[in-house]
């Protein structure tokens, strides 16, 4: 070949290349790829206390991302939120199901932080090894009461430090249950207390703990607690008893949703006791009173946490707001306020930490530790030993609990008694009166 | 004790109803209809989609859920069933699966929580022998007279319940006597799905509708039919009568945490004693030849 012709080709392909290079560079950059945060919800999402976390966790994962994500050393960081059905509510369905779903949201899904669930406590247990196997930060912010569980992080801190719990338990609930009761008794003189609980280990917690606590203050006469098999049908036994002995109150707590039935019963039986029902997810949801035509009015329900009802305190009727906002429901129960809380924490957590996906967890584990965060249950701290979120009636001071009345169609927060928390009194029906 | 013999006889009705139209599908037609609990629960969704977003009269939700629910076991039987009938473990597996499609689909569709109820009867208590009983308990027990006495009429008295007699009884001789086994079948399968419907729009309304008691019911179906022994429907009536029994009596005299324990008791006991069940003669038979 001519060395012209050579070089002319050369030349060519030079041009070529460098016009292709130049028209490659001028081209628009695709946006660099968005850095995620896979938090990682294992939800028994057919069950309320699924459900209700699910979308307290959406509207706060929602809310982040738009406001510009999260900030960790001049990067952007977005939460991507994987939820997975655990179904471990479910009457029957074995806790190593739970364990599986955890598992895989944590090899398949790449979860770095859990949230959420387990919800059934006996689940939530087992799964404390997984956490602890993974060395995976894990905030339970719904169901789970059982006090074992932060017990178990106290007594063994260094293989179970990943866990935070950021609701509350059932000893603070039943000492809350017993202010209640004593607040009743001191009011109109009710003393006679019947108590009704679902045969899992947080209702049984509660129901044993509340009577211990009744009997050895004296002056109660206790009843039960008398225990019911989940998906239990037929509570004519414990109620015509009750009714029998002249008990005033019938505590009742039970998460499985025949308590409708239970509560049904009672309306119709002209039962002359008031329903205090705790935790009781039937009772809790803003559709009961259509759905039973207004027969739950003055059942007072537990929904745990200040903002999944109706309340006085601002910064929890302001998520309660955006809630309906969002979703088009109140916040339906036990779960949804402090599921969205505990993304707000976790993303104050890892900026302070400034933590990111694949750094030692003990950095963010510190940084929960030190957590002190305005939410809309009151202030968020973590107790630093069992890394159980510190509870108090003041929300400048504590994480607030909720105990509501159904009242003309409205759940009313009505405990804890500070009126900067609670819209109103407890009240009593008019036959309960003429009973007592 | 009177709140025992009361609320004893309740349970048991309210067992008979839910198991009625599996054991009624199970002596006609040999089919184990696993299905049967997710039919109660979309029986009584159905009923709750016509009353409430419809909108319309209570008497058209009742009949509608019925109507569908039959239509639904009709078509079962005619698109699916039709095709392995005689092979037990593949109707098991077939009913059983769509049990899970039906359930699933409900949940899909929406149908999660505490949400869903039907209306009671009527509302209100009654002082039976010194016990209060509300009002649509007391329905319940007349609905399950009224179908009891039904069921015994329908199939003793008229064509069809004696043609689905025949075939439970031998199939080959009945075909002989110019009976359309398929469709005898095919009414069977409609008719305990009826039933399931039944049962729904009675027990229901006692609490809320949630998805995932359809398989509480399919399990007390087949607890009942086994315990009366499959296939006989005076002995599944028994059986719901010695587990309601049961479960009160455990209640009241142990504590209701052992409901459960002593029902599940009574079943090995009652099969331990009779391996047919109360009234079933399967074993009997086998053991004959």
């Amino acid at each position: 070949m001519p060395k012209k012709v050579m070089y002319a080709i050369i030349a060519i392909v030079v041009i070529a290349v460098a016009v292709g290079l130049g028209y490659y560079l001028t081209l628009p950059r695709a946006p660099p790829p968005k850095k995620y945060i896979v938090l990682g919800a294992p939800l028994s999402t057919a069950y309320l206390y699924g459900f209700s976390a699910e979308k307290g966790l959406r509207l706060a994962v929602e809310e982040i991302n738009e406001a510009g994500g999260v900030k960790v050393g001049g990067e952007t960081y977005y939460f991507k939120l994987e939820v997975m059905d655990t179904r471990d509510l479910e009457p029957g369905v074995p806790v190593s199901e739970a364990l599986m779903v955890v598992e895989k949201l944590i090899t398949e899904k790449g979860a770095d932080i859990l949230i959420g669930g387990p919800v059934r406590s006996e689940a939530a247990l087992a799964c404390m090894d997984l956490d602890a196997k993974y060395h995976i930060v894990h905030i339970y912010t719904t169901g789970t009461l059982t006090p074992k569980l932060h017990k178990r992080i106290a007594e063994e801190y260094d293989k179970y430090k990943w866990i935070f719990r950021i609701t509350h338990e059932a000893a603070g609930l039943s000492k809350e249950a017993h202010e209640i009761l004593s607040y009743l008794r001191d009011k109109y003189g009710f003393n006679k207390v019947y108590i009704m609980v679902q045969d899992v280990a947080h209702a049984r917690a509660i129901g044993n703990i509340l009577k211990k606590m009744l009997v050895e203050e004296g002056g109660w006469e206790v009843w039960g607690p008398d225990i019911y098999p989940t998906g239990a049908t037929d509570y004519s036994t414990s109620l015509l008893k009750a009714k029998e002995v002249g008990a005033q109150i019938l505590f009742i707590w039970m998460d499985h949703p025949e308590t409708s039935i239970l509560i049904r019963q009672w309306y119709e039986l002209k039962i002359p006791a008031l329903p205090v029902t705790g935790i009781c997810s039937a009772m809790e949801q803003p559709g009961a009173w259509n759905a039973t035509g207004g027969y739950v009015e003055y059942v007072i329900a537990c929904p745990c946490n200040t903002g999944n009802a109706w309340s006085n305190y601002e910064p929890a009727m302001d998520f309660f707001r955006k809630h309906k906002e969002r979703w088009g429901v109140e916040p339906e129960g036990y779960g949804a306020v402090s599921s969205y809380t505990a993304v707000y924490v976790l993303k104050d957590a890892i900026e302070r930490a400034q933590w990111r996906p694949g750094d030692d967890p003990e950095k963010l584990v510190k940084a929960l530790e030190e957590t002190d965060y305005m939410g809309p249950y009151g202030r968020i701290r973590f107790d630093p030993k069992s890394h159980q979120v510190i509870q108090s009636y003041d929300p400048d001071e504590g994480a607030v609990t909720c105990w509501f009345q159904w009242l003309d169609g409205k759940r009313v927060q009505v405990w804890p008694p500070n009126p900067e928390v609670r819209l109103s009194d407890i009240q009593i029906p008019p036959w309960l009166k003429a009973a007592g | 004790m009177m709140d025992v013999l009361i609320y004893g006889l309740i349970n048991g009705v309210i067992l008979a109803l839910i198991a009625s139209g599996f054991s009624l599908c199970y002596s006609v037609s040999r089919l184990a209809n696993f299905a049967h609990g997710a039919l109660y629960i979309l029986a009584g969704l159905t009923a709750w989609t016509i009353l409430q977003p419809l909108h319309l009269s209570y008497p058209l939700a009742f009949l509608g859920s019925l109507v569908l629910t039959a239509l639904i076991g009709l078509a079962v039987y005619e698109f699916m069933v039709i095709r392995i009938r005689g092979m037990e473990a593949s109707e098991i597996i077939l009913t059983f699966a769509l049990s899970l499609v039906i359930i699933e689909l409900l949940r899909y569709l929406g149908f999660v929580g505490p949400r869903f109820t039907l209306p009671a009867i009527a509302t209100g208590k009654l002082d039976v022998l010194g016990v209060p009983v509300d009002y649509h308990r007391i329905a319940i027990i007349a609905v399950g007279a009224a179908l009891t006495a039904s069921l015994w009429l329908f199939t003793h008295h008229t064509k069809a319940g004696l043609a689905l007699r025949a075939i439970a009884q031998d199939d080959q001789v009945a075909m002989m006597l110019g009976i359309d086994s398929d469709l005898t079948a095919a009414l069977g399968l409609s008719l305990g799905s009826a039933l399931a419907a039944l049962a729904a729009l009675t027990v229901l309304p006692l609490g809320a509708i949630t998805v995932e008691s359809g398989y509480g019911a399919l399990i007390l179906a087949i607890a009942v039919a086994i315990i009366g022994g499959l296939g006989s429907v005076t002995g599944s009536f028994l059986a719901a009568m010695v587990l309601g029994y049961a479960i009160v009596l455990a209640s009241k005299l142990i504590g209701p945490q052992y409901q459960m324990v002593v029902s599940l008791a009574a079943i090995v006991i009652i099969l331990i004693i009779r391996p047919s069940g109360l009234l079933g003669k399967q074993k009997e038979l086998e053991e004959r030849v």
